[in-house]
């Protein structure tokens, strides 16, 4: 496998306290990620689990893009219009994936970003940021 | 049955001839040397070849040479260099010294004879395995053997360098020795292959990863060349859509499914020009099909994805391998073709990768190496189409890179190219325009594949480069599924290389279409009379 630097980071962002572990379907790795913090309302609960798809070039360079939220949630006592995209059963439970994607003129950045900055780039999603973005 | 070759960074052999330069001066009556250390490549478990990871230039005291007298590593010298072995799994060490009055040849003295079983007897007790190579270098000529015990000795065949060309000296202590005659086959060819460089070619084995358009061509050049032997991968089979541009392709191929290598292998060896032909059927991805790549000279880069590209890169500077990447790019927007660029780059110890010059992209790598149930998520979200679109692939074009490639390799073995050689060599044919792109558009000093590349030369001593058998196939199954899903759209004049990804970021409208998911949507007889419209207005 050529994600021993993933590996290096999920390892070193668990020893810093932050609820995170490798995990995979099949052959495809995961960082799955717990305790992202919501505010509530609107979402229905404060702290979130995520999934993110680790790319198995991830050493080579490549940039991460997206998550999943664990199932289920609500948003506003229905659901948010960016979890819209298909399932993935990961550790008996489902995960949806969500459509947040780094802007074009504010990339992904190799050598710079790396699994840290994603989740951070993910918890915009739950913050004001991703909220005033759903359709109400 | 003749030893291994040794194989080094034209740069390292360049500095190592200057460090010992002195001994060839003046007086001519004190040696000189200094130590290295040793990857190697193995063929089927045998030690193929001997690659020179790097060399440990020596300090102050490290080398005790007086006139007249044998020269002496220090123990101190040898312990740093054995310990960097150990440290970093390779394979041994390799010590260079002059004899300063060999003129034309060069061997080893009774004093080398003598010592280099010790040594070996020596470094074993350390570290069981190690292997010691000596070079002993006259002004002119060079002799070489490997130490596998302190009784089992071979002679090392060739010394090859890498670089800027790639040269092959004799190791036979002998100046070299004139070129045969060559065949009247090649008697216009040899202005640019002269009969030395020939005779390489017509011992050398050549890989050609990717058995498509410009794989096949470049098959025929290289057999047209001369070329003894190769070996062409490729995981794919024969599909209508390919008859377009492979050569040697049948429609009886197509219905038959047959892999593309074995076609390329029938219609290569018909020729009868004594060219022997591997097929390799499998995915270079899979680190057992990487494997087969350690028989091979050179490698030639014939694929249309970013991941096996970013791979053959590192082997090229773990295994210390010229390779030639080419491609055929056809550029376009919404009001058509904007650009038909043939291109290569050559990627060799010195040089840039494929990532610095920015022609592997970090967004198709990554869908690249997902699997195919989640490459169907993402492509699920929308934003993926772009990559989804094959490159369009006509033979005229394909022919343009292929033979940019095969000069290049010509060059490398007689140079005849103006130096030096550019990062990217592109030719674009809207425009007439040929291109050097000597700069590398997205370097960085700190590539770790290409600049601080810490397995350089460790050969098969270093990490596998490979994936694991399954991951490979998980992978290739997903670029077969999203072959079926979007169809072989060749001849469609539009790609994506101009497609953004996310048109709006965060902010994009959810419900829009994008404009090139419309366009990948159009009708057939619509593209054909695009097509029309633009070759008109041309």
């Amino acid at each position: 496998m050529q994600i021993e630097k993933a590996k290096a980071e999920i390892a070193r962002l668990a020893l810093s306290g932050t609820l995170i572990e490798l995990v995979t379907q099949g052959v495809q790795p995961f960082a799955l990620v717990g305790g992202i913090e919501a505010p509530s309302p609107p979402w229905d609960r404060n702290l979130y689990d995520i999934l993110i798809a680790i790319p198995i070039a991830y050493d080579l360079g490549t940039a991460l893009d997206g998550f999943y939220l664990g199932l289920p949630y609500k948003f506003q006592n229905g659901e948010h219009n960016r979890v819209n995209g298909q399932v993935v059963s990961v550790r008996d439970r489902d995960w949806k994936s969500v459509s947040w994607h780094y802007p074009d003129g504010k990339p992904f950045r190799l050598g710079v970003d790396n699994i840290e900055s994603h989740i951070i780039h993910c918890r915009g999603f739950f913050l004001q940021r991703g909220a005033v973005n759903a359709r109400t | 049955m003749p030893g291994p070759n040794l194989r080094m960074a034209a740069t390292d052999w360049e500095r190592l001839r200057k460090h010992c330069a002195p001994s060839f001066r003046g007086r001519r009556d004190t040696e000189g040397g200094a130590i290295g250390l040793l990857g190697k490549r193995c063929v089927k478990n045998a030690t193929h070849e001997l690659i020179v990871s790097e060399i440990v230039w020596p300090e102050a005291g490290d080398v005790l040479a007086k006139p007249n007298r044998a020269l002496t590593f220090s123990s101190r010298y040898m312990r740093r260099a054995h310990m960097a072995v150990r440290k970093k799994g390779l394979a041994g060490l390799i010590t260079f010294h002059t004899h300063p009055r060999a003129d034309m040849e060069v061997g080893f003295s009774f004093y080398d004879d003598d010592q280099d079983p010790l040594l070996i007897e020596n470094l074993q007790d350390l570290w069981p395995g190690t292997l010691l190579c000596s070079v002993v270098l006259g002004k002119s000529s060079q002799q070489g053997r490997l130490w596998i015990s302190p009784r089992e000795q071979a002679a090392l065949a060739r010394l090859v360098t890498v670089g800027k060309s790639l040269r092959y000296l004799p190791l036979d202590g002998r100046p070299p020795k004139p070129a045969p005659i060559a065949s009247e086959i090649f008697d216009r060819a040899s202005a640019v292959t002269g009969s030395g460089a020939l005779a390489i070619l017509a011992r050398r084995t050549v890989a050609v990863v990717g058995a498509s358009g410009t794989g096949s061509l470049i098959c025929e050049l290289l057999a047209r060349a001369g070329c003894r032997r190769i070996l062409v991968i490729d995981h794919d089979i024969v599909k209508l859509a390919n008859l377009n541009r492979i050569l040697y392709t049948t429609k009886e191929d197509a219905e038959l499914r047959r892999p593309k290598t074995e076609v390329l292998k029938r219609g290569i060896e018909n020729l009868g020009l004594g060219c022997e032909v591997v097929s390799i059927v499998g995915s270079i991805l899979d680190d057992n099909v990487m494997r087969c790549l350690n028989e091979a000279d050179v490698v030639f880069g014939c694929v249309d994805k970013d991941y096996p590209r970013i791979l053959l890169c590192k082997y090229a500077y773990q295994h210390l391998i010229p390779y030639i990447d080419v491609g055929a790019e056809i550029g376009g927007d919404a009001e058509g073709i904007v650009s038909t660029d043939a291109r290569m780059n050559y990627v060799a110890p010195g040089r840039w990768c494929l990532r610095c010059t920015g022609l592997v992209n970090a967004r198709r790598l990554a869908f690249e190496s997902l699997t195919t149930a989640e490459r169907k998520r993402k492509i699920a979200l929308g934003y993926s189409d772009d990559l989804l679109l094959k490159q369009p692939a006509v033979m005229d074009l394909n022919m343009r890179a292929a033979s940019t490639g095969m000069m290049l390799l010509r060059h490398l073995l007689q140079p005849f190219l103006l130096e030096p050689v550019p990062a990217t060599l592109a030719e674009n044919l809207v425009t007439y325009n040929m291109k050097p792109i000597a700069s590398a558009r997205c370097h960085d000093d700190a590539c770790d594949i290409c600049r601080v590349n810490a397995q350089t030369g460790f050969g098969d001593c270093g990490e596998p480069i490979g994936l694991p058998s399954d991951v490979a196939a998980a992978l290739v199954s997903a670029e077969d599924d999203d072959g079926e899903r979007m169809g072989d759209s060749c001849g469609v004049p539009v790609t994506g290389t101009r497609v953004k990804s996310h048109p709006s970021g965060t902010d994009q409208n959810l419900s829009k279409v994008p404009w090139w998911q419309e366009i990948a949507s159009l009708p057939v007889s619509v593209f054909l009379r695009l097509w029309n419209a633009i070759g008109l207005k041309k």
